[in-house]
């Protein structure tokens, strides 16, 4: 890539106020530092300039002075990201889309929405709300995350054990292509004409261009819900319950498991009713008709007492609904109070194999002499794990990092997943080869050039950057590029 | 075809499994008789086939059970037929996983067997289920009117091997229910008809059996209530599995349309499953909501209709002239239904409509009894029928049709700027373009 000199930058962003408006250019170092990291904060790097586009046609307009440029340019939303998946590459534009934050268009009748990247996902719940509805992915972030960028990792949730990811809500969206052409792929009805476009963009980490519109569906909201906690003395009957609640055909709308250490923390922290002795609990919600809740309700409790929970209470009321919801979400936060920081890892594997993989997370954590608390969608087996560490004592964060490693080795030794939720981004690009061939990947980069030729929009993110990938089979070991950094090293 | 290559067919995949001559009559496609169709019994036989295939720059056209095999423009060159029905075992089911992972060629109501056995079930009820394989439902996304509640190809497909057009193996996706690890590459197979890839296995996600289901028809005067009556519904809080909004002819087309004082103008079809409450307190709240809007009757209908729905509109006529499926919004249906007959009865043309009325698929048959009928008006008719939809922000395509038509009227919509960049995911994925060319979307 190129580096600019004082005058061309200047020049530059002169050229790109034109565009987008003076206030709405950064490209003082002190600025830019906001941007040089997402929520991951093991990587970052310094971009040129970050830009605050109003509109596609400003983001076209930008894209377009980057080709031209061959600088390379990247989407932003809330920054919430787990993985480095909207770092820039050092050097080039971040194109934040923080100003195009509108719900444009609500159409109860066909139960559809369409919003601007920038959108907050919880505002669209808050929105269409009054009248019945919401927004069914709920990432743990929702409050801060943006439905932009939700579309670039396909985010989960606590509640896509029932009702999907966020691309099986997404049936459109209006992209700026890298070459800054604006299309729409697929659009408000239900099917779209030829490839699914929109079913493969959803999930490309910011790599197949910059969506400016974004078709999405609302639900109405379930006439019923129930909420039920189940207290385990041993993780292993957590997991053996949820086994056994999808054992009698029951789909719970999302099914949670808090280990101990995390219980501990969330109770020091927000004090939410778990009790502090046990070793886990499951946070079980049922949604649906009234009629045949209670029904439902009694298989899952039947489940959990058979699996050898020793206590499973129902909330009574909507207020201890949402003391339990807010143990769970808030779980992340509550760390602090135990540990300096933390670092989470996102797997996922068969559910089936929960206890095993449990097990081992705990082994290697252990065997590296740090802590690590669970908190997890037991529901769709998406593990995690959250490493606790001091970064203030060397080497505790190349020992975390290794632990990782290892971590997702097991994952892809099960059959499972290196990625459910936070996608590859930086973080885990050089895992790729745990889960996929060369020729699988092979295809993913035809994917890409398809669709980015020019390699300019988001580089560096999803694959291995060693070339000597091609020589080396899949759930093979090569090192991570934290570890070539010299930041890291494996145990 | 060359006797060399014939013979290395045979060689790879066994003499008996290379059909060719007049054994070749099952997959004459539009008066189009293949080269040979060979049957490969492995994901190695099938890479073998394809890099053959591909070196000579013969076109290969992947063929399940051959329910679609007329869908789209005849392919440009006749070539191979690749075969999948020798691959058709169940290589794993985890109940507790809610997974399985199936070969293509297995049948969707083998897999559905198999699935029942141990209370599973995989929710996706294409029509001509005795005889579609899973990878043409997922090459073609098929799927029935349970797509209301449980959605598609697209909700349920996790993983995807696929042998591309150079003979390489490639997985997409895996066989956990949440991944976001690479691209999503079980969606770009999703309804690419057989062009970008030879689906050899699937893994799919997988629900428990409902413990009751039942199937509910509201039969109306007027179609106008009926699409009243699927707004009133999808406002409500029922949670059916299946709205299905017939006109009159797909009634009959469906076998409904007996024991009524006259031919209802339409029926409202409702599926509702759960626990037996549930049923029990959704078909009396459908009962409730329809009566103020002028359903006639409200009765039970037996398990065996359900397969009779999703065809409903060709099931009008002994031998329907063209099929055409068009997508709207939902609240659109009913009016589109009651535009798109007019249309055809302006032409002299009987047509039958049935949707699946909640996600605005419809489909809608033109009839030929009793007299042959002029290609021209159905053209025309195709045509107006297409241009009403686009008007609504729509789209349609030809289901079937005798090629006098398919050369007057586009068997697929034009996809506007996305086409280029379907033609360079065409480009990079078969360079030689040897699978099902010219069959698809902009000329792909």
């Amino acid at each position: 890539m190129p580096t600019l000199t004082d005058s061309r930058k200047l020049e530059l962003r002169r050229e790109l106020e034109t565009i987008v408006g003076r206030g709405a250019v950064l490209s003082d170092p002190d600025e830019l530092m906001v941007y040089e990291s997402d929520g991951l904060t093991l990587f970052r790097a310094l971009a040129d300039f970050v830009v605050f586009p109003t509109s596609a046609q400003h983001v076209s307009a930008v894209v377009k002075l980057a080709n031209r440029e061959n600088l390379p340019f990247v989407a932003r939303g809330a920054g919430t990201g787990l993985s480095g998946g909207c770092l820039p590459a050092e050097g080039g534009i971040v194109i934040s889309l923080m100003r195009m934050n509108k719900v444009l268009e609500v159409d109860y009748e066909n139960q559809i929405a369409v919003v601007e990247p920038g959108l907050v996902n919880l505002h669209l719940s808050w929105k269409v709300g009054p009248r019945g509805y919401y927004y069914a992915p709920d990432p743990s972030s929702q409050q801060a995350c943006t439905i932009g960028g939700n579309i670039a990792n396909n985010s989960g949730g606590p509640h896509t054990l029932k009702y999907g990811v966020t691309t099986n809500h997404v049936l459109g969206l209006e992209v700026v292509m890298p070459d800054g052409e604006i299309v729409w792929l697929g659009g408000k009805t239900r099917e779209s004409c030829g490839y699914d476009l929109a079913g493969v963009f959803v999930g490309s980490e910011g790599t197949f261009g910059i969506a400016t519109r974004i078709v999405v569906r609302i639900l109405k909201k379930p006439q019923a819900v129930k909420t039920v906690l189940a207290v385990f003395d041993a993780i292993d009957q957590a997991s053996a319950a949820v086994s056994a609640i999808i054992a009698r055909g029951l789909v719970p709308a999302a099914m949670e498991m808090i280990d101990h250490l995390t219980i501990q923390a969330v109770e020091d922290a927000f004090n939410c009713g778990y009790p502090r002795d046990a070793d886990a609990a499951l946070l079980i919600e049922l949604d649906g008709l009234a009629v045949g809740m209670d029904v439902q309700a009694d298989h899952i409790v039947a489940a959990c007492r058979e699996s050898g929970a020793r206590e499973v209470r129902t909330a009574r009321t909507e207020a201890e609904r949402q003391l339990l919801w807010k143990g769970r979400k808030s779980a992340f936060g509550a760390y602090g109070r135990v540990s300096p920081a933390y670092m989470v890892m996102d797997g996922v594997i068969p559910r089936t194999k929960l206890p095993y993989v449990l097990r081992r997370v705990n082994e290697i954590v252990a065997a590296s002499g740090l802590r690590v608390g669970n908190v997890f969608h037991a529901g769709d087996g998406n593990l995690h794990p959250n490493i606790l560490y001091d970064p203030r004592k060397p080497g505790e964060e190349a020992r975390v990092v290794a632990a990782g490693a290892e971590i997702m080795k097991v994952c892809a030794e099960v059959g499972g997943s290196i990625s459910g939720e936070h996608g590859i981004g930086l973080e885990k690009a050089d895992f790729m080869p745990f889960i996929f061939s060369v020729a699988d990947l092979a295809l993913m980069h035809r994917l890409k050039n398809a669709f980015n030729p020019s390699g300019l929009c988001n580089p560096g993110k999803i694959f291995p950057t060693r070339k000597s990938c091609v020589e080396v089979g899949p759930v093979a070991y090569r090192p991570h590029a934290i570890e070539e950094k010299g930041l890291a090293q494996r145990f | 075809m060359p006797d060399a290559l014939l013979e290395k067919l045979r060689a790879a995949v066994g003499p008996a499994n290379v059909l060719i001559g007049i054994e070749l009559s099952p997959y004459v496609v539009e008066g189009r008789t293949p080269e040979a169709a060979v049957f490969p019994g492995s994901i190695e036989e099938v890479a073998a086939v394809m890099a053959m295939a591909c070196e000579v720059g013969r076109s290969v056209t992947p063929w399940g059970g051959g329910t679609a095999a007329s869908v789209g423009m005849p392919t440009a060159g006749a070539g191979l037929i690749l075969g999948l029905r020798r691959m058709a075992r169940l290589l794993d089911h985890e109940p507790g996983d809610l997974t399985a992972t199936v070969e293509a060629g297995m049948t969707v109501e083998a897999f559905q067997t198999a699935l029942r056995s141990r209370g599973q079930w995989l929710s996706l009820d294409p029509a001509d289920g005795d005889r579609a394989s899973v990878g043409g439902v997922i090459a073609t996304n098929a799927y029935g009117p349970r797509r209301h509640l449980y959605g598609s190809a697209r909700d349920l497909l996790i993983g995807v091997t696929v042998v591309t057009a150079d003979g390489s193996v490639v997985k997409g996706g895996g066989k956990v229910v949440k991944n976001v690890a690479g691209y999503d590459l079980p969606k770009l197979f999703i309804g690419s008809y057989g062009t970008l890839g030879v689906i050899v296995e699937a893994t799919v996600k997988l629900r428990p059996l409902a413990e009751h289901e039942e199937l509910v028809c509201v039969r109306f005067d007027r179609l106008k209530d009926a699409g009243a009556a699927v707004k009133a519904i999808a406002s409500s809080d029922l949670i059916p599995n299946a709205v299905e909004l017939l006109d009159g002819a797909a009634v009959g087309g469906a076998g409904l349309a007996a024991g009524a004082p006259g031919p209802p103008a339409a029926a409202l079809v409702v599926g509702f499953d759960g626990v037996r409450e549930q049923v029990d307190w959704q078909r009396a709240e459908l009962a409730r909501l329809t009566g103020p809007l002028g359903s006639r009757d409200v009765r039970q209908l037996d398990a065996a209709a359900w397969p009779r729905l999703g065809p409903a509109a060709r099931g009008a006529f002994a031998t329907p002239a063209a099929v055409m499926t068009l997508v709207v919004l939902p609240t659109q249906v009913a009016d589109i239904m009651e535009q798109g007959a007019g249309i055809a009865r302006g032409r002299g043309l009987q047509s039958a409509w049935a949707a699946h009325a909640g996600v605005g698929v419809m489909r809608a048959a033109l009839g030929s009894d009793p007299a042959p009928t002029d290609p021209g008006a159905i053209a025309a008719v195709l045509t107006d029928w297409r241009e009403i939809v686009h008007a609504g922000g729509g789209h349609a395509n030809l289901e079937s049709a005798p090629l006098a038509v398919k050369s007057q009227v586009p068997v697929w919509d034009d996809p506007g700027a996305a086409g280029r960049i379907m033609e360079r995911i065409k480009a990079q994925l078969d360079p030689r373009n040897i699978l099902n060319p010219g069959r698809f979307v902009a000329g792909i």
